[in-house]
This record gives C-alpha cells, structure tokens and sequence, in this order.
C-alpha cells in the first residue's frame, strides 16, 4: 500500500493559532450540503403546516404592527405604505433571529454527531443558517405581492440585494457561531437568547423608521450592524434613496463580530465532546 | 514497512465533576469575570481529575487487524476517541498517514423521516464519504444490507436489524485507510454477522488498517493477529495475543467478579 511521505492527519495537544481551517472547510462542504438537505427534505415531507407557517409568522406580526403602529399610532414612513415597509424590514429580521436561535441550539442538538464522528464542528451551525435561507425565499412571495398590491417597483438598488442577503448570512452565522459554543457550556445562554432578541428586534429599525429616533441615541443606531442593513434591504426591495455610509459601517462591525466569534468558537470546539 | 498510524506518548486527563472556579451558567461567568477579571487565568484549581490514557506509544501497520480490550473505564473508547480527532489529547501526538473512518456508532446522523436510499447520502457524507464515492458504491451498500424493497421507505419504518445493517454495510464500504470500530462488529444475526466478519477480513486483506474495539474475546481471536490491553489508562502488549488475553483475564479476576467467586468458592 502506498503510504504518503506527510501525514495526512496530525494530532497535537495544541492546536496552532487560527481562526479557523479554511481548507477543511472547503473539504468537508458536500457534508454542508448534506446538512441542509436533509433538515430541508425532513422539514417539507413531515408538514405541509411548516411551509404555511413560513409566511404566517412575518404576515401575523405584519398585520399586528399594521394595526397598532401604523392605525393607531400612525408612524410616518413617508411615501412607502406602512405594510409594505414593516414587511420589508420583517421579513430580514425573521431570518436573522430565526437563523441565530435555530444556529444557537444546533451543537446541542447534534450532540450525538459531534460525539460519534470527526467533522470541523463549524459545519453544524453553518447548515442552520443556511436552512433558514430557505425561508426567506418562501417569505419573500408576500413581499412581491404587497409590492404588485401597492404598485412599488424597485430601482438599480435592487442589484444589492445578494450583498445584503450574503452580510445578513455572515453577521447570522457569526452570532449562531459564538452562541452555539457558549451553549454548550454555559446552558443559560440559549434562555437568555429570546428576550435578547426582542430587546434587539426593537432597537433595529424595523417596526419604524430610523428618522423617529432621537438624536441622543443616534450612536446606538449606528454600532448596531442590523441598522445599515434593515435599511439597506429596504433600499433594494423599495427602490428608496441609499445610506452608503451606514452600510458600509454595518460590514465593518460584520466583520469584527465574525472573528471575535470565530475565535470563541475555536478555543471552545475541542471540548464539545467532552462536555455536551 | 512504515508504520500508518504513529502514537506517540498520549495521555488524556478528565475532569470529572464541575472544577471549583468553572462557573456553571454564562450570568456566573459573567459576573465573576467583572469582580474578578484574571481569576480564570489562573487556571483550574480542581482535584477531580482522571488520567484516563498513560503515556501510550505505538505503531500501526498497514493492514493489521488490532483488537483493543479492556474493563469498562479502562480508556478504550477515551483511545479511540482521540485517535478518531473527536476529543484532544491532553499530552502527546499521533500521525495518520491516511484517510481516517470512524465506527463508533451505528447509523450516525440517520434521519427517521428520509428514505433509506436519502440516509446513505447523508450518513456516508457525515462518515466522510465524497457524494462521487457513494454514488459508485450504492449498489453493493444495498445489496449488502439486504434492504433493496425497502430502499424509498423512511427508515422510521425499519425494523432494527434493517436499521443496522443498513447502517454497517455504509460504513464498512466507505474505504479509509485506517478505520475504527467500537463493539459494532456484532450487529445482526447470525448469517450477517458471518458476512461482517468476512468484511473485516477483506478490508485488511486490501492492506487497511482496523482498530477494534470488543469484550467478546471471541471475536478479537477470530479477527485480530495483534491485541492491545488497556489497563487503567495504561498499555499492555505482548507478540503472543494470548498472553494478553490472559493478563487481561486474570486481571479481571484480581479486582473484580473473580475474586468475589472465589470467595464464594472457598
């Protein structure tokens, strides 16, 4: 048998300094792919309720802040109806707080895959994010027809789309990254996660426009990676004017939120097994 | 002939129980954190701990066939465990110069609510299996299995023997150069567990390397030309398999159901 001259496999006490093994990664992206397809083919054969569902949540929460905040309160969202300005900004943040809590639980639901068998554990978290994209797409018929219902088009903005769509993906993996290490060993983390959530939801402008906000609080707004990207999903979907600084400052925090939880996330994953 | 598999001084501690200054819930960790910020960087201060490997060293060949056997919570499955990169040992290293596959349970990642033919997919790819592999292999993984009828049935309508024999014939086609099994040789009855074992022969007679993880002696004698015995985290060897065998009985009687009997006998 021919026996190559550098191991293929080397295990050390230590690992070397890295974010993460890019080339593994790649290595191991049918699994990836796997991944998703079988929670994506379990999803849609067990219910028919799972896909109604999809569209129920953002189309309830959508007709409930239409009722208080648009009927009652009367937000001024300027020359966009108020419906269709909530669901655009809805329908981003149900995949990003579904993708984080899904993301956030996926290492402890998978116990039994990170004890019985190697694989670049990032791979767990990274298949429930992509699952949830599935539901964005399923969700974004209501958009398109509120948009025929309201005769909005969309302008060139929409050619960002992908990017916005590939920067909600990151900042999502990112945060389900750090938490899913953090669940497993601390087990307070995932109850807390729901009530962080809502207090995030509400700090975003999503229920109302950025330009309610008091001045005072502007520096809230703009450390918050979802404020350039609420914005700039409406942007796209709308064809309104674009804030060019605030998403380009919303990467930027992308970004840096990606490497701290890379970073956890490595210094943790060697003692799932061990743990879980 | 080089060796495939090169151990070298491994030892892996445990921690059993919670260490003192682990805080059990992130709040914890948090507060602590701000009262005491470097606390944590002095380390763990907790007695709880278990050498659950000593210091192994060995060399595999390729195409040895290696039993390892052991009381239970004598560091078999912490050895293959660690050598399947599943957990870190503490101290020491190891070389595979080769693909790795690990059997460590049956029908890993298996779906209840996918078609058999959906969970070869899936379980061969968590294997480590390429989709072009198991595309080329997917007949003889069902003829193997003996499911062909019911390959578009979702396995929740398996009977268990189905259940695992599917999920041994994907494992045992999926072709690495070193492969690790624990106690999963003994699936099915008796004419598949012939067929396991004439597998087992195979694989090693193409120069593979299996490592092989079982109580049943009886099986270790069939299958294996080199016995390892853990004992106490520590490894024992011997050129004559039997000799191993008996220490390792023996050693059962010294500390165990042995001397009871014997008393019983006296």
């Amino acid at each position: 048998m021919y026996l190559p001259a550098e191991p293929l496999i080397k295990i050390r006490a230590r690992r070397a300094f890295d974010l993460m093994n890019l080339r593994e990664f790649w290595q191991h992206r049918e699994l990836l792919y796997f991944l998703v397809w079988r929670e994506l083919k379990a999803r849609y054969k067990q219910t028919i309720l799972g896909i109604i569902w999809v569209i129920l949540q953002p189309l309830l929460m959508t007709l409930v802040f239409t009722i208080f905040l648009g009927q009652l309160v009367k937000v001024q969202t300027g020359v966009t109806p108020y419906p269709l300005f909530l669901y655009a900004g809805l329908l981003p943040w149900t995949f990003f707080s579904n993708a984080v809590s899904s993301g956030s639980y996926s290492i402890l639901a998978s116990s039994q895959m990170v004890t019985k068998v190697y694989l670049p554990r990032l791979v767990i978290p990274a298949a429930a994010v992509i699952v949830r994209l599935s539901d964005f797409l399923v969700a974004s018929v209501v958009l398109i027809v509120l948009m025929l219902y309201y005769g909005v088009h969309p302008g060139w903005q929409l050619l960002l789309l992908p990017v916005l769509m590939l920067e909600l993906t990151v900042l999502a993996l990112a945060l389900s990254a750090l938490l899913a290490a953090l669940n497993v060993k601390y087990r307070d983390t995932g109850t807390a996660l729901p009530v962080m959530l809502q207090v995030w939801m509400f700090a975003s402008p999503i229920v109302y426009p950025r330009t309610l906000v008091p001045a005072r609080w502007e520096w809230a707004y703009q450390i918050n990676p979802l404020t350039g990207m609420i914005e700039g999903f409406r942007s796209a979907f709308l064809g309104l004017p674009l804030n060019r600084q605030a998403l380009v400052l919303s990467w930027a925090i992308t970004i840096v939120l990606l490497v701290i939880s890379l970073f956890v996330f490595r210094r943790l994953e060697d003692d799932f097994a061990d743990i879980v | 002939m080089r060796p495939i598999v090169s151990v070298r001084n491994i030892s892996k501690l445990y921690h059993v129980g919670r260490p003192q200054n682990e805080p059990p819930s992130l709040r914890q960790a948090v507060t602590s954190a701000v009262r005491s910020p470097f606390a944590r960087l002095n380390g763990r201060s907790s007695d709880d701990t278990i050498w659950a490997l000593r210091d192994i060293s060995f060399e595999a060949r390729p195409g040895e066939v290696i039993g390892i056997i052991g009381r239970n919570g004598a560091g078999k499955s912490t050895l293959l465990r660690v050598l399947a990169r599943i957990t870190k040992p503490t101290r020491g290293e190891i070389d595979i110069y080769g693909r790795l596959g690990t059997l460590l349970e049956i029908g890993t990642g298996f779906h209840p609510e996918l078609t058999g033919r959906e969970n070869i997919f899936v379980n061969g790819t968590i294997l480590g299996m390429k989709v072009k592999e198991i595309k080329r292999k997917f007949d003889e993984i069902v003829a193997f299995s003996e499911i062909e009828r019911f390959l578009e049935t979702p396995v929740k309508h398996y009977s268990s023997g189905m259940y695992l024999r599917l999920a041994f014939s994907i494992a045992a086609h999926f072709e690495p150069e070193v492969l690790l099994m624990d106690e999963i040789i003994a699936v099915g009855d008796i004419s598949f567990q012939q067929k396991c074992f004439a597998k087992v022969k195979a694989i090693s007679r193409q120069g593979r390397t299996i490592f092989l993880v079982s109580h049943n002696l009886a099986s270790i004698r069939t299958l294996c030309k080199r016995v390892l015995l853990l004992r106490s985290g520590r490894l024992h060897e011997d050129e004559d398999i039997e000799k191993v065998i008996s220490l390792y009985i023996n050693n059962e009687e010294d500390n165990g159901i042995g001397a009871s009997n014997r008393e019983l006998n006296r």
